[in-house]
């Protein structure tokens, strides 16, 4: 019986397919989903954050509400519709790294929407007035709000990445966590605790770590250097 | 130039009402009172950032350049900040010698400290010409030296572009020393109007009295 | 500042857990050397149980048999969506899951299930039932449209392994790619009423019977019933191996479960609605009025642990607590052949 760490190692030294099969839908959904979700999320989160408009509030409200949606009640409701006897079944997404993808931006895109919003509303009245008081134009103004925008938009980028990537409620139940196919290290971790295997789930929980911790350093580094 | 009466009401509180007052090209108003007492929200008014109950801004037509209490900084070096209010680097030079901040050229505005950024928001408003300019207590984060030059820039700027300049300012000593013509608020309201040496120093009103004699010790 | 903060905390983390897992085994060796030879002169249990205390108390019952039934699902099935309103149009792939079936019941496929595991286990795993259908006939490869099968199954046939021995061989001979999910019996089910299964392989005969009842099967060409059972293996009892209650010394599993209780031995049960819990549900004295119903247990909870996990979770569960509890015997096999993890 060797140490979780060994087997952690072991494992990515043997380069199992099933492993690297693990390892590469993880990284195409959670790659898909959080570039999605921030291509959404951050115009939303401008436009939400610097406008003001009858509703604004209630979309605020609305976007916070969503933030918190449990990712098994996310995941429920696309197994619904997307289920053999669901209004969408006709497009056979289920148990599909596509329909993962969906339902983690429908996750992720309120958490990019909130940040880029709070950021943007902090900044946004001091801006504007400076802005104006220097008689620049509306369009010029906004590439300047954008411009600020460029470390939280990196911030709400590993945010969104590294809830997608941690992710386990929704995509289990969208996913199936079929192998070969749709079982990402999240829902093989899952699996093997079902199994009563900890080791060999933790073993894969500190490679799922390690990975976030490239991702992390990756994009200091970027972060640090657009900094200068 | 004239600006026309108006007032501004809170949840049915007046906390702002101004009779409306003409401007002269090439003069220098500073705007006085405790804190409070409506400057600040006078200068937004006529800025356009904030709108009155009733129509009272400047003439549309007219180039208004206002640089709030707390200016921002973009993130780009300080250079650039100036550049984003015209494209005279010679202009631009020029200004950030007079406030100090040459050195500061390239490095990042919002790295800034309060006191340089104050200065490079006041030299980048002043890369262009207004029509009527105004500054809310733009030396307020400044030291000594760095206000003194300020103020000399501030004359030569009114001076050269023609523009009337209000300055808010909670500094009765700035407004003795660059002022043409002063206002005095008190609660709301504009309280006393006139040349500098009759409101600084003969002024009519108890409140401007007491006002002076409390803050010009 | 921030990042820096956030990056620590990764690595923080990181270094927790490194901990935990060098921890862990650390914890389960200690008392092994220790324990042994205490406890193998008084009890002489398995040599497994050096390191796996559980061990099977009570077996070959015949009320323990456990079977396994593949079932076709039917396209036609009173299908309803969550509204409950009915559907028709379902996609089902019934050419891929006729010819998974057809392959399943192969003599090749049959000898391949029930020799699984005796090389390694020195156990048979799975037994061929003696009446299962043998098939002959001619088996449709793949075509665009039917090589994607889905199963739906229950965890005991993924976990053992059976399914990952046979299924390979079936792809590549035929073109096809099956999907398995693997969940409790009941989940397998529910599953394949949402129309998400192209057929399930279970365990639980009265389940399986009502799925028939309600029209979600079909029969498949060739084959006399919607159920299709061909090979068993037996649920075990397992317990410490000190055995409180005395079940070993039981003369029916029926009265094992009935000593259970009345000591209010601890006991885990899956609590999942698998044919594992199911079957265990069979077993309790009637007058107990156990059921899958929460309130059914309410009264006895100071003993009877619903976990609502799979089996190995369930094993290890039963380990950790010296409880006594109903497995699948390749799931407990393998269990043990781990050492007290599933692989």
């Amino acid at each position: 019986m060797s140490s979780a760490l060994h087997k952690a190692i072991a494992l990515i030294l043997s380069a199992d397919a099933e492993l690297l099969n693990i390892l590469s839908v993880t990284a195409r959904m959670s790659l898909q989903s959080s570039l999605i979700a921030l291509l959404l999320g951050v115009p939303i989160g401008i436009w939400l954050g610097a406008c003001r408009f009858p509703g604004r509030g209630a979309l605020v409200v609305v976007n916070r509400t969503l933030m918190g949606m449990p990712p098994v009640v996310c995941g429920l409701l696309f197994y619904m519709l997307f289920s053999g006897v669901g209004p969408f079944r006709h497009m056979k997404l289920l148990f599909t790294v596509k329909i993962m993808v969906m339902a983690q931006v429908v996750l992720i895109t309120p958490i990019v929407v909130g940040n880029m919003e709070t950021y943007v509303a902090g900044i946004a009245p001091n801006l504007r007035e400076t802005a104006k008081g220097l008689g620049l134009g509306g369009f010029k103004t906004f590439a300047l709000l954008c411009n600020e925008c460029l470390y939280p938009i990196i911030s709400a980028y590993l945010l969104a990445f590294g809830r997608s990537i941690a992710e386990v409620g929704a995509v289990s139940m969208v996913g199936g966590a079929i192998a070969w196919k749709t079982n990402v290290m999240t829902t093989a971790i899952m699996q093997y605790t079902n199994r009563g295997n900890f080791s060999l789930g933790i073993a894969l929980g500190m490679i799922l770590l390690a990975l976030s911790l490239m991702v992390n350093i990756v994009i200091s580094g970027l972060q640090r250097r657009l900094s200068r | 130039m004239n600006i026309q009466a108006f007032s501004k009401t809170y949840d049915g509180v007046t906390v702002l009402s101004f009779p409306g007052m003409d401007l002269q090209p090439g003069k220098i108003y500073a705007v006085i009172g405790a804190n409070g007492s409506g400057k600040s929200t006078f200068a937004k008014i006529l800025a356009g950032v904030l709108p009155a109950d009733r129509a009272g801004k400047l003439r549309d037509d007219a180039a208004v350049g206002y640089l709030p209490q707390k200016p921002y900084a973009f993130r780009m070096s300080t250079g650039q900040n100036l550049l984003l209010n015209g494209k005279d680097a010679a202009r631009a030079a020029e200004l950030m010698d007079a406030l100090q901040i040459r050195h500061l050229e390239h490095k990042r505005a919002d790295r800034l400290s309060g006191g340089e950024t104050a200065r490079m928001a006041l030299a980048r408003l002043m890369m262009k010409r207004y029509d009527v300019v105004i500054l809310d207590e733009p030396t307020a984060a400044m030291d000594m030296e760095t206000t003194a030059a300020a103020e000399t820039l501030l004359l030569r700027y009114t001076r050269q572009t023609g523009c009337a300049l209000i300055l808010v300012t909670h500094s009765l000593q700035q407004a003795r020393r660059v002022a043409d013509e002063v206002l005095f608020f008190h609660k709301g309201r504009l309280m006393e109007f006139g040349a500098r040496e009759q409101v600084l120093f003969a002024p009519t009103r108890p409140e401007t009295r007491k006002f002076l004699e409390f803050y010009g010790k | 500042m921030k990042k820096r903060i956030s990056l620590l905390l990764v690595a923080v983390m990181l270094l927790g857990l490194a901990a935990c897992g060098a921890a862990k085994p650390a914890e389960t060796q200690a008392p092994a050397p220790t324990a042994a030879p205490t406890e193998a002169p008084t009890e002489a249990p398995t040599e497994a149980a050096l390191v796996v205390d559980t061990c099977i108390l009570k077996e070959a019952d015949d009320k323990m048999l456990n079977t396994y039934t593949l079932l076709a699902v039917n396209p036609d099935a009173p299908f309803t969506d969550a509204d409950g309103n009915p559907v028709s149009d379902v996609a089902v792939n019934t050419a891929g899951a006729d010819a998974l079936i057809h392959w399943l019941l192969t003599r090749e496929a049959l000898d391949m299930a029930g020799d699984y595991g005796v090389a390694e286990y020195g156990e048979h795993l799975f037994y061929v039932k003696d009446d299962a259908p043998v098939y002959t006939g001619d088996i449709a490869p793949a075509t665009e449209e039917t090589k994607v099968i889905r199963l739906s199954t229950t965890t005991s046939v993924n976990d053992s392994g059976l399914l990952g021995y046979l299924l390979p061989v079936f792809e590549s001979t035929y073109g096809y790619t099956v999907e398995v999910q693997s969940a409790g019996t009941g989940k397998a089910i529910n599953a394949a009423k949402f129309g998400n299964a192209d057929l399930i392989l279970v365990h639980s005969k009265s389940q399986e019977e009502a799925f028939v009842e309600e029209g979600f099967a079909r029969t498949v060409d060739g084959f006399e019933s919607e159920r299709i059972s061909f090979i068993y293996n037996y649920f075990v009892l397992c317990g410490p191996s000190a055995d409180p209650a005395g079940v070993k010394d039981c003369a029916s599993v029926l009265d094992a479960f009935a000593a259970i209780a009345d000591g209010k031995y601890t006991f885990v049960s899956r609590g999942d609605a698998s044919g594992t819990h199911t079957k265990e549900l069979s077993l309790w004295p009637e007058s107990l009025g156990i059921t899958k119903e929460a309130e059914s247990f309410a009264n006895y909870t100071d003993w009877y642990v619903s976990a609502n996990a799979g089996m190995g979770a369930c094993l290890v569960m039963a380990e950790e607590m010296g409880a006594y509890i109903l497995t699948d015997k390749a799931t407990f096999l393998t269990f043990v052949a781990n050492d007290g993890v599933m692989e």
